[in-house]
């Protein structure tokens, strides 16, 4: 059904460009114009005229939402997210909270003494104690690196979470490559990580934990809200 | 208008190439008008950041398809998204009882009421071929264009024969063609 005379063509693939056809005969140019090039330059032809009429409207702008879904959809970690972490990631104000906290110190003296170390060994591990966002010296949870590269978490404290929602463990190693999720976690249990899992741990990587939605975020980085965050320091082994 | 400064074509081969910023630059620039469209043609907001997003979605996915060779990046951009409006339309069957007085005025805009060497200048020439045609000729594509109406629809709506209606459009296509051509 499709006309070979050029201005015929031209005229039909017009209408298909405007939506006008029939869905056979519809399905039958689309077809045409997946296939044959002149066709589709015939179609991008109309679309670029009409663009004219496209322009008289005036424009709406999107939601702020909008955006991030399309991006979201797509896989793309989200430039506002991204921001987050960077804002993490620069903070000095968190180094300091972190390091600074009475608490901390307490807990490093604690955890040297527990951490089971082998002298023999290479002497660099990682303790990071993760607080609650923008709050100082209230301890949640604490990560330890053993020398071997085992990751242990451990919670400090008990603190329930919604029954449809999970928490999830994850870690920041390089801003640019974003977060990456080290599993989901019982609140108020522990968990051990083998090195193969969670990778080389340097100081100041970040760790934090996450309430996300009933067994985990839908998407290869946090969605939900930030509980508990913190830094990797180095602990210097005996 | 489309803005001349701007490398469409440039920020969909990016895309192709896997740059997020080139997306969110074309984002930037045409995401508002892109949605005037959607929202013209489905006359819901929600429906057309719906509309917006699968759009968006297709150009990502596909950008690797835009082909310079073939036609404008802009081109490209509005028929993915005039398809899956239409689309949208087609699935839904009806249409939402919308205020068409603005189509209607620019049916009643014959060669007198552009200003023509204006319009060329501009580049505009759609604008001023349609002028030239007869308004039952004109009228029609508008709706098909502004509305996403099919024949039946567009003859439902102009309380006009099927077969009229058809021949309007392809002769006012036609026509078209002939005056673009210049």
């Amino acid at each position: 059904m499709i006309p070979e005379q050029p201005e015929e063509r031209r005229a039909l693939i017009g209408e298909y460009v405007l939506g006008l056809l029939e869905s056979s005969d519809a399905a039958e140019v689309r077809e045409l114009i997946e296939s044959n090039q002149e066709a589709a330059r015939m179609a991008l032809e109309w679309e670029q005229h009409l663009l004219e009429l496209s322009d008289e409207l005036s424009e709406q702008t999107p939601s702020r939402a909008l955006w991030l879904r399309i991006q979201r959809s797509l896989g793309h970690v989200p430039i506002e997210q991204m921001a987050v972490w960077r804002h993490w990631w620069d903070s000095a104000g968190l180094w300091r909270l972190t390091s600074g906290a009475l608490a901390l110190v307490v807990l490093l003296s604690w955890l040297s003494t527990s951490l089971e170390q082998d002298p023999a060994l290479a002497n660099e591990s990682f303790t990071a104690v993760l607080q609650p966002p923008r709050e100082a010296a209230s301890p949640g949870w604490v990560v330890q690196v053993d020398m071997n590269g085992t990751l242990r978490l451990e919670a400090l404290v008990d603190q329930p979470i919604p029954e449809d929602r999970s928490l999830q463990f994850w870690t920041l190693a390089d801003p640019e490559q974003g977060p990456r999720s080290l599993g989901l976690i019982q609140p108020g249990g522990s968990v051990t990580l083998s090195a193969d899992q969670i990778g080389v741990v340097q100081a100041g990587q970040l760790f934090e934990l996450t309430l996300e939605p009933a067994g985990g975020s839908p998407l290869d980085r946090p969605t939900g809200e930030v509980l508990y965050i913190g830094r990797a320091v180095m602990t210097v082994g005996s | 208008m489309a803005d001349q400064m701007f490398d469409y074509e440039g920020q969909l081969e990016s895309c192709a190439r896997g740059d997020e910023g080139a997306f969110q630059r074309l984002y930037r620039q045409e995401s508002a008008k892109m949605l005037g469209l959607a929202l013209t043609l489905l006359g819901q907001r929600e429906e057309a950041e719906d509309c917006l997003h699968d759009a968006f979605v297709q150009i990502w996915r596909n950008a690797d398809n835009f082909q310079r060779s073939l036609g404008s990046g802009r081109a490209w951009i509005y028929s993915i998204l005039r398809y899956r409006a239409l689309n949208r339309l087609r699935t839904r069957g009806r249409h939402l009882d919308q205020d068409d007085s603005f189509i209607d005025r620019l049916a009643d805009e014959g060669p007198d009421a552009t200003d023509q060497l204006h319009q060329q200048r501009e580049g505009r020439h759609l604008r001023r071929c349609l002028g030239n045609l007869e308004r039952a000729r004109r009228h029609p594509i508008l709706l098909a264009f502004y509305r996403g109406m099919t024949h039946d629809q567009i003859a439902a709506r102009l309380v006009t024969p099927l077969g009229t209606i058809k021949g309007r459009i392809r002769a006012g296509l036609r026509a078209l063609q002939e005056c673009l051509k210049v």
